[in-house]
């Protein structure tokens, strides 16, 4: 297995395509639709990497890695948006601590890419 | 013919009626000077020492010119005075003469003389009679008058942004003041008399004159947002004021209007109805990209997991196609998020000639010119530098000149041309002779979506319009079909 990711969507077909795009990178997967479910999860068991979606319902994805970040400075957070290259949204999602962001708006091989590049480099600097 | 007056062998007959005579002469209100047939000065009155300020001893037996303009600087006036003198006594009447005298304290008096040859029993000359009235004060009077109605008439004339007509009972223009000229382009004398519908729009169903004027004369007073047409035929929108024109017995005798011109009111709404239509229109795409992203990215990641399955070549052509078409839709909603972003500007000091000159090598590299394109540019030399976005407004001048370049498609001329605007902004005119764009098209060309052009997504000239208005500039369009086009830019100096 490479990793153990922790998938957070609230769209079941993103969802669905994301567990098999990452089955097929030999990736386990674990996902949620919600940033709360995401929290609890994140308690039970421990990931190498979380794929965050930004626009969630209930907490945003943007409040979700303030909390993550809050108490695990190291675990590896890619921030992912249908809001494509916004760069707003890039520039709070640096500073809240994120180790990447990708827009959905990327061809998706290209998107798997540069996960794992990000993923990759956030595992380096620990 | 000339006054009877005593001869001067009578003057000293004591008589009642000298001395009726004298009283009158002495205490009349006017100056009295009586000469001799040489000119010096036998007799004078109390008025004539009041005025030129000197005593009787100052005048009598002096010659009258020499009481009169004792200054080097009245030449002209002494002579003229002494041929009205000489004119009245060869032609046995009385002249009229208007001059200003200086008195002994050198204060300037205005005077109007009426010069009166005496004659004897023989009709012959026997002396001269001058009647000097001090009309100094009356004429200052006079003067501050007409320069009270000077100065309302320029104050009047001065004031262009109202037009102030006046028409009579039958409609018919009877007064073209203040900005009329100027705002309606008719000259006063070529539109008085001409009936008023001349400037009013006939095909505005809002505006029925005779209905107005109707209302004017029963209520005194209506105010209409309506239309006036200029000597050429140009719309100006206006704000009309109409009230009754009475003559000083209170009869109505006609209406007067006063006009507003509210041109540039209307730009400044239809720009702000502008901003804020493109405002919801981003906020809208925005949205809609984002739920439009999603699906997509659903679509074309199955279609990705498609491409390693064992597939017969029908279908993977089929998948190719829906890929392609995929990422057609995925450009077109970049595109649409791009518009729609209010992105952060990156800002630092620019200079626009630089900024032209770092896109204009683009241009070639996007496959423009075929046809035969000729560029000139004018460049102001001292350009202030404008705080800016480098990428970002090298996008603006980048569309604008492919625009421009996909307009002449048989080649032409595109003239780049940067000025100081009243020290307050870089103005950059990028003025080509393409095929123009239809006036009706104008108001839509910065509006997203709206293209004149087959293949256009029509967002182009909407980022220009908001990237231009993020950095607190304007951008304008002036096009005419098949003259070409001119976009205006203009951006804040530091």
């Amino acid at each position: 297995m490479l990793y153990k990711i922790l998938i957070v969507d609230d769209e079941p077909l993103v969802k669905d395509l994301f567990i098999d795009l990452f089955k097929k990178e030999d990736c386990q997967t674990i996902a949620c639709g919600t940033g709360e479910e995401a929290l609890i999860e994140l308690k039970k068991e421990s990931f190498d990497v979380v794929l965050l979606d930004i626009k969630l319902p209930g907490i945003s994805g943007l409040e979700v890695l303030k909390n993550i970040r809050d108490t695990d400075k190291k675990l590896p957070v890619i921030m992912i948006t249908g809001f494509g290259f916004d760069e707003e949204l890039i520039t709070k999602s640096k500073q809240l601590g994120c180790s990447g962001y990708i827009g959905k708006n990327m061809p998706v091989a290209q998107i798997i890419i540069t996960f794992k590049q990000f993923v990759k480099d956030a595992l380096e600097k620990i | 013919m000339g006054v009877r007056f005593p001869s001067p062998a009578k003057i000293n007959m004591k008589t009642d009626v000298k001395m009726e005579l004298d009283n009158l002469v002495e205490n009349a209100a006017v100056i009295v000077l009586y000469l001799d047939t040489k000119g010096n000065i036998l007799l004078c009155n109390k008025k004539t020492e009041s005025v030129l300020e000197l005593n009787r001893t100052e005048i009598i037996n002096k010659n009258w010119l020499n009481v009169l303009f004792n200054d080097a600087n009245s030449v002209m006036k002494r002579e003229m005075f002494k041929a009205v003198l000489e004119d009245s006594i060869n032609y046995k009447r009385a002249k009229d003469f208007r001059c200003h005298i200086l008195n002994k304290n050198g204060v300037e008096k205005l005077i109007s003389w009426n010069v009166s040859p005496i004659l004897d029993k023989n009709n012959r000359i026997e002396a001269s009679a001058l009647f000097g009235q001090d009309i100094t004060e009356i004429e200052e009077r006079e003067t501050s008058v007409k320069n009270i109605d000077d100065s309302l008439k320029n104050i009047f004339s001065s004031i262009k942004e109202y037009a102030l007509y006046v028409i009579n009972l039958d409609s018919n223009i009877t007064y073209f003041g203040m900005g009329s000229e100027a705002m309606l382009g008719w000259n006063k004398r070529d539109i008085i008399f001409k009936h008023a519908s001349i400037l009013h729009n006939a095909g505005d169903p809002a505006f029925n004159l005779a209905l107005i004027l109707e209302h004017v004369r029963l209520f005194g007073k209506y105010e209409i947002e309506a239309e006036l047409i200029t000597k050429n035929q140009e719309v100006v929108p206006a704000l009309l004021t109409v009230n009754q024109f009475l003559d000083s017995a209170g009869k109505l005798i006609g209406y007067i209007f006063i006009a507003k011109d509210m041109t540039e009111r209307k730009k400044l709404e239809f720009q702000i109805f502008q901003a804020e239509k493109l405002a919801a229109l981003g906020q809208l795409s925005a949205g809609m990209a984002h739920e439009i992203n999603n699906p997509l990215f659903v679509i074309s990641g199955r279609l990705e997991m498609l491409k390693d399955e064992e597939l017969n070549q029908k279908v993977k052509d089929n998948l190719m196609l829906i890929d392609s078409q995929v990422d057609r839709i995925r450009k077109l909603v970049d595109r649409i998020l791009k518009f729609a972003r209010k992105s952060t500007l990156v800002l630092e000091a620019i200079n626009v000639n630089e900024v032209i000159e770092m896109v204009l090598p683009l241009i070639n590299y996007n496959k423009m010119s075929i046809a035969k394109i000729e560029i000139e540019k004018t460049f102001e030399k001292n350009m202030p530098e404008i705080k800016g976005d480098l990428h970002q407004l090298q996008e603006v001048f980048l569309n604008i000149l492919i625009n421009a370049y996909q307009s002449m498609p048989n080649g032409g001329k595109v003239k780049i041309i940067t000025s100081n605007f009243k020290n307050l902004y870089a103005q950059i005119q990028i003025i080509d002779t393409g095929i123009g764009i239809a006036s009706k098209h104008l108001k839509d060309i910065f509006m997203p979506f709206f293209s004149t052009k087959s293949d256009g997504t029509g967002l182009g000239l909407s980022i220009c319009h908001n990237i231009i208005k993020n950095h607190n500039g304007s951008i304008e369009l002036e096009s005419q079909i098949n003259q070409g086009s001119t976009f205006t830019i203009r951006l804040p100096f530091i």
